[in-house]
């Protein structure tokens, strides 16, 4: 009753361009934001870090950047677990190459080396569109897997194969390694996430964004507009995966601590980041979140239901989660096929004239 | 006498332009010019050669011989992008928006060429983005005024009538300012009465911005009521070029429409 866009008039462009217009959308996105940082760091433990939190968070990032892509500029990716790879392996040969460096630099500049490899694979959208496009994508997924495997300079000849990530502290404590503590990993992804996401939203809804969703829902009037389709693409895919690079890095440095290229970055992860923004909402960051949860915690909650709730046996569950969380996507799916953030949307619309339908 | 022009009131001339596809001739040794402050009309049978004219001057196709001067100066091979920073904007025939956005995005969208803000303002956003973004939207809003489309500011353009559509497409080219304005049939598939609103539009955005325009259209009673010249093409050819009354009496015209008795 209370939560509602009509009446809430705004007399100024500043105020009609907020984030969110909705004034008790503000209040409770500040609230969740101010939770999570002034009360979860105190309530974190293990289990919440590992299993639910930190791949969250993790995932979000991902979904952010393949959503720059996918969701605002149309263009199909499959390369997304290759982009994480070079996120991942970039972070990996700075952090052992220069020990001293800021962890927030070393995980920003692992971006910015995959966000280099990225316009560089990016090159392609020039010239061949949808399906086409995503297939060579997927190229760059196994290409990148391939010469992580290959090439003994980027895992520093370990014998494994294997990259570990090295013990670094950011103001005196871990945040990567065996030893660090659950409250200063989660946070040190959350400043990120919470960061990236902002510039994410301010990026969308300017002057690059507009470009971005031009060239999605017509190319050509796009181009007679003046947005080069060179540029609005390369930045596409250059920042997506900025973002997919840095998703990578974390979950090597804070989440996984180890990593072998096919197991950890492989062909289901560039699906299941995929999933996760047509699940959420594609061209919507909140929709990133929403589907990276969605997509994640599912199978988590679904697990904790049937194997400590019901008591089931693990294997059975385990086949379940499958067949239940492949049915709730195409449940979702077939009520909105735009996404959960259009669900959303539509209960805001809906909200707007409640109680009086028209 | 119009046939006195000074060169400089000539916006844009398309000399002995060429065009074909294949063995596909679209368009054959066609001149003409538009002057500044006119509204020049394209007409001529379906096939003609109208849209890959607007085609060629928008730098979608380049004709394989012929030259095209724009503000005096002879424009060598352009891109799109390019064409549309030199100050020409254009609507489509079958629309062409950006279907995921609302009216208001469109018509922001449109004034991509007019802001300059870097990616890093942008991400930051407080400041020089925010500015600019005001600034901009004030123009936007003149126009969302100008059109009145106030109450279809915020709603997705794939949800609007065709007829609305079409005038948000007339937002979009305008928010770019351009000095040249070509319509690809504004005006098809509209109702009487959406037709005179759009004839208005038209001539006020003529008259009070002082663009020129130049615009394709079938419907005759607009042509011959709203234009100041007309040109007219067949089979990629030109076959007339002059005033409304001229051409309705042009004996070749009047053949190309009607057809000719073969006896």
């Amino acid at each position: 009753m209370f939560y509602r866009e009509s009446g809430d008039f705004k007399t100024s462009y500043i105020q009609d361009q907020q984030i969110f217009p909705i004034l008790q959308d503000r209040v409770f996105v500040i609230a969740v934001i101010a939770f999570a940082f002034l009360v979860v760091p105190f309530l974190i433990n293990d289990y919440w870090e590992k299993s639910v939190l930190l791949p969250v968070l993790i995932w979000s990032l991902a979904a952010i950047g393949l959503n720059i892509l996918t969701g605002y500029c149309g263009q199909v990716s499959l390369g997304t677990g290759g982009f994480m790879a070079v996120g991942a392996y970039a972070s990996y040969k700075f952090t052992t190459a220069f020990p001293e460096l800021n962890m927030f630099i070393i995980v920003l500049l692992s971006g910015g080396v995959t966000a280099m490899v990225g316009v560089l694979f990016g090159l392609p959208s020039l010239r061949i569109k949808g399906f086409y496009l995503a297939v060579a994508t997927l190229a760059s997924q196994f290409f990148l897997i391939w010469l992580f495997n290959k090439v003994p300079w980027f895992y520093n000849y370990s014998a494994s194969g294997q990259i570990n990530a090295p013990e670094r502290f950011v103001a005196g404590i871990a945040v990567t390694g065996p030893n660090a503590p659950p409250w200063a990993t989660y946070l040190f992804c959350l400043i990120l996430v919470v960061v990236l996401a902002l510039i994410a939203k301010n990026l969308t809804r300017g002057r690059f964004g507009r470009s971005w969703m031009a060239i999605r829902d017509m190319d050509i009037a796009a181009e007679i507009i003046g947005v080069a389709p060179l540029k609005a693409k390369l930045s596409a895919f250059s920042i997506s995966s900025f973002y997919i690079g840095i998703a990578g890095a974390l979950f090597f440095l804070v989440y996984l601590g180890a990593v072998e290229p096919t197991e950890a970055f492989g062909i289901d992860k560039s699906f299941l980041v995929l999933f996760m923004i047509i699940i959420g909402g594609l061209g919507s960051i909140l929709g990133s979140f929403i589907g990276a949860a969605f997509m994640f915690l599912m199978p988590v909650l679904i697990k904790n239901i049937l194997v400590n709730g019901l008591g089931w046996s693990t294997d059975i569950v385990a086949h379940l989660i499958f067949m239940i969380v492949g049915g709730l996507i195409m449940f979702f799916l077939i009520v909105e096929p735009h996404g959960l953030a259009q669900l959303w949307r539509v209960t805001k619309e809906k909200l707007r004239l409640w109680p009086f339908p028209h | 006498m119009q046939d006195i022009v000074k060169e400089d009131d000539i916006l844009l001339e398309v000399r002995n332009i060429s065009l074909s596809f294949g063995g596909v001739k679209a368009l054959e040794d066609v001149s003409f010019d538009i002057r500044k402050g006119e509204v020049r009309a394209i007409i001529g049978p379906n096939g003609a050669g109208k849209s890959s004219m607007l085609n060629v001057i928008n730098g979608f196709y380049h004709p394989q011989e012929g030259q095209i001067w724009f503000n005096g100066q002879l424009r060598n091979r352009m891109k799109p992008h390019q064409v549309a920073k030199l100050g020409i904007a254009r609507t489509f025939q079958n629309i062409a928006l950006f279907k995921g956005m609302s009216t208001l995005d469109n018509l922001m969208t449109g004034r991509y060429i007019k802001m300059h803000s870097n990616l890093f303002a942008q991400m930051i956003w407080k400041g020089p983005a925010q500015r600019e973004e005001i600034e901009h939207r004030q123009k936007v809003e003149e126009i969302i005024d100008f059109l009145k489309i106030q109450s279809i500011r915020k709603t997705p353009v794939g949800k609007l009538p065709y007829g609305m559509q079409k005038r948000v497409e007339l937002g979009r080219a305008l928010a770019a300012e351009s000095k040249l304005l070509l319509l690809d049939e504004p005006m098809a598939g509209m109702n009487l009465e959406e037709k005179e609103d759009m004839c208005r539009f038209v001539l006020d955005v003529n008259e009070q911005f002082g663009t020129t325009i130049a615009l394709i259209e079938h419907d005759m009673g607009v042509v011959m009521d709203i234009s100041n010249r007309v040109v007219v093409l067949d089979y990629g050819k030109k076959l007339a070029d002059g005033s409304p009354d001229e051409v309705r009496n042009n004996a070749a015209v009047i053949d190309a429409y009607l057809g000719v008795s073969h006896d």
